[in-house]
């Protein structure tokens, strides 16, 4: 964990200003999905979002690469409102992650070469720099490379997915959920790399996850998330043994209650 | 074409027929299915319905001025999209106009083509031509329409994961999406090239059949039904094409993000 003087020095990278998030149901109705939501990512390290389920961690996430757009507010990028970029663009300097890996037809290298396919530039080849770095970022065998990605484990899935997400060298990354769909021994050694890839590639990493135990150890920052409201954020270290809200501290007295809920 | 070889069937001669439907009724009493009466009012309905039918082709026929004949295809038309309305659950946003302008420029350039380039009769509204060859393909890309919004629908629904993948790694909605137009397109073409592969093993096409009864020789009959597939499956591929083209941009917005779902 870093001393406060360096997260103080450490550049904002994602700031979003009063966001709000309003959606309109079937039947007309209008259902508030987040409220009023104000926060900074800095670069060099890992913000968690937490809370529990359908307090608005993924929906919240999800507007930072333009996947929806708030009905209130706004986000910047390095200073730059969102809106004012083009939704391609963006997407190359945000990166995200979804939780369930989601593997493209053919090999682990068509996977990786994915983005550059999207966007009409030079596929990178399995000896390249790139291919190389990513791989060993994520911690998976070059030898995997020429795989068929279907086959893979899920655990290794998940893994070519983080690659192919830092590959095209974004600034921040976001994960929604990124270990919620691997059992605990899978998800607890992505989770470490999570941090050093922040570290190593000066990324601004944005997490949402519901596992508290998980966001403790890697995040550097903590929000938590419920009722689509910010109750609580600060350093992990002050929160979690120092809550002051009462929402926080009831989400604290029962995690492994809620988390059978996440898993089901 | 001639008439001679035609026989006319009196409506004595239709009595002796609607027998056979009275047989039908029957034995579905007999084995009490049920359906009998249905059966009977089925074939009532029919009857009229046909009968008004050619009295309308009739009038149409003697008038012969392209108005009432072109009411007539935009009439067909209009009846076949409130048929797929009501036949697809699960619409694309903005489906009627999207399914209006696919079939009404698909069917309309390939009749205009067929009926000028390949059967080059005159004048163009010629009733006895225009009005079943363009049914015939009106008919069919309704069938083709169909199927690839439908299939287009069911696509999307069950690609969201891998379309938002794509889009999180820097997709167009387009490059996002190509699967599912691709699925959709090949969807909407499966039945016509399986219609034309059994073609005249598995069944005798009834415009051919029409032909030959009403006293057109086989050979020109056979020529005529080649003609007319390949005007449908032109039809067919151009009208799916131009749903799609403008289909799946109803499930995006401008900034490349799917929608949520609709319906």
């Amino acid at each position: 964990m870093m001393d406060k003087k360096t997260i103080v020095d450490n550049p904002i990278m994602v700031s979003a200003e009063h966001v709000g998030l309003v959606r309109h149901d079937r039947k007309g109705e209008v259902a508030t999905i987040l409220a009023d939501i104000s926060f900074s990512a800095r670069r060099g390290e890992v913000t968690a979002i937490v809370g529990p389920s359908g307090g608005g961690k993924s929906s919240l996430i999800r507007l930072i690469n333009r996947l929806d757009d708030p009905t209130s507010g706004k986000i910047l990028l390095d200073k730059e409102d969102i809106m004012h970029l083009d939704p391609l663009a963006l997407r190359q300097r945000v990166a995200m992650v979804l939780q369930k890996p989601f593997m493209f037809e053919g090999t682990v290298l068509s996977n990786l070469q994915r983005p550059f396919l999207f966007r009409k530039e030079p596929l990178p080849t399995a000896g390249s720099a790139a291919v190389h770095q990513v791989m060993e970022l994520v911690r998976l065998s070059h030898d995997l490379l020429e795989r068929d990605a279907r086959t893979l484990s899920l655990g290794e899935q998940q893994r070519v997915n983080l690659a192919r997400a830092l590959i095209t060298e974004p600034h921040v990354l976001l994960l929604d959920e990124p270990t919620s769909a691997l059992d605990r021994p899978t998800g607890d050694q992505l989770a470490a790399t999570f941090h050093d890839i922040c570290t190593l590639q000066r990324l601004s990493v944005i997490l949402v996850t519901h596992d508290l135990r998980m966001a403790g150890k890697i995040a550097d920052y903590l929000i938590y998330l419920e009722g689509g409201r910010i109750r609580e954020a600060g350093r992990p270290d002050d929160l979690l043994t120092n809550p002051t809200s009462l929402e926080l501290r009831r989400f604290l007295a029962e995690p492994e209650d809620r988390e059978g809920e996440y898993h089901a | 074409m001639h008439n001679q070889g035609v026989i006319n069937l009196t409506l004595v001669n239709l009595a002796l027929a609607y027998g056979l439907v009275l047989l039908a009724t029957g034995l579905a009493y007999l084995l009490r299915v049920g359906e009998a009466r249905q059966m009977l009012w089925a074939s009532v309905r029919m009857g009229l319905q046909l009968l008004a039918v050619g009295y309308l082709l009739d009038t149409v026929f003697t008038i012969n001025t392209p108005l009432p004949v072109v009411m007539i295809l935009i009439v067909m038309a209009g009846f076949s999209l409130q048929v797929m309305g009501s036949r697809i659950r699960y619409k694309m946003p903005g489906f009627y106009r999207i399914m209006g302008s696919s079939i009404f420029i698909g069917c309309g350039a390939v009749t205009f083509l067929f009926c000028s380039l390949v059967v080059g009769y005159a004048p163009w509204y010629e009733p006895r031509y225009l009005i079943p060859l363009a049914g015939m393909i009106i008919g069919n890309s309704m069938n083709g329409a169909s199927l690839a919004a439908e299939r287009l629908a069911a696509e999307i629904r069950e690609r969201r994961e891998e379309i938002e993948t794509a889009i999180c790694l820097g997709a167009t909605a387009r490059q996002s999406s190509e699967t599912a137009v691709r699925n959709a397109f090949r969807a909407a073409l499966i039945p016509t090239i399986n219609t034309m592969a059994a073609m005249g093993i598995v069944a005798l096409p009834g415009m051919m059949t029409g032909q030959i009864l009403s006293g057109t020789a086989p050979a020109v009959a056979v020529r005529y039904q080649i003609a007319i597939m390949c005007a449908i499956t032109g039809a067919v591929a151009i009208t799916a094409y131009l749903i799609l083209l403008q289909g799946y941009r109803n499930y995006f917005t401008a900034a490349h993000q799917l929608r949520e779902r609709q319906n």
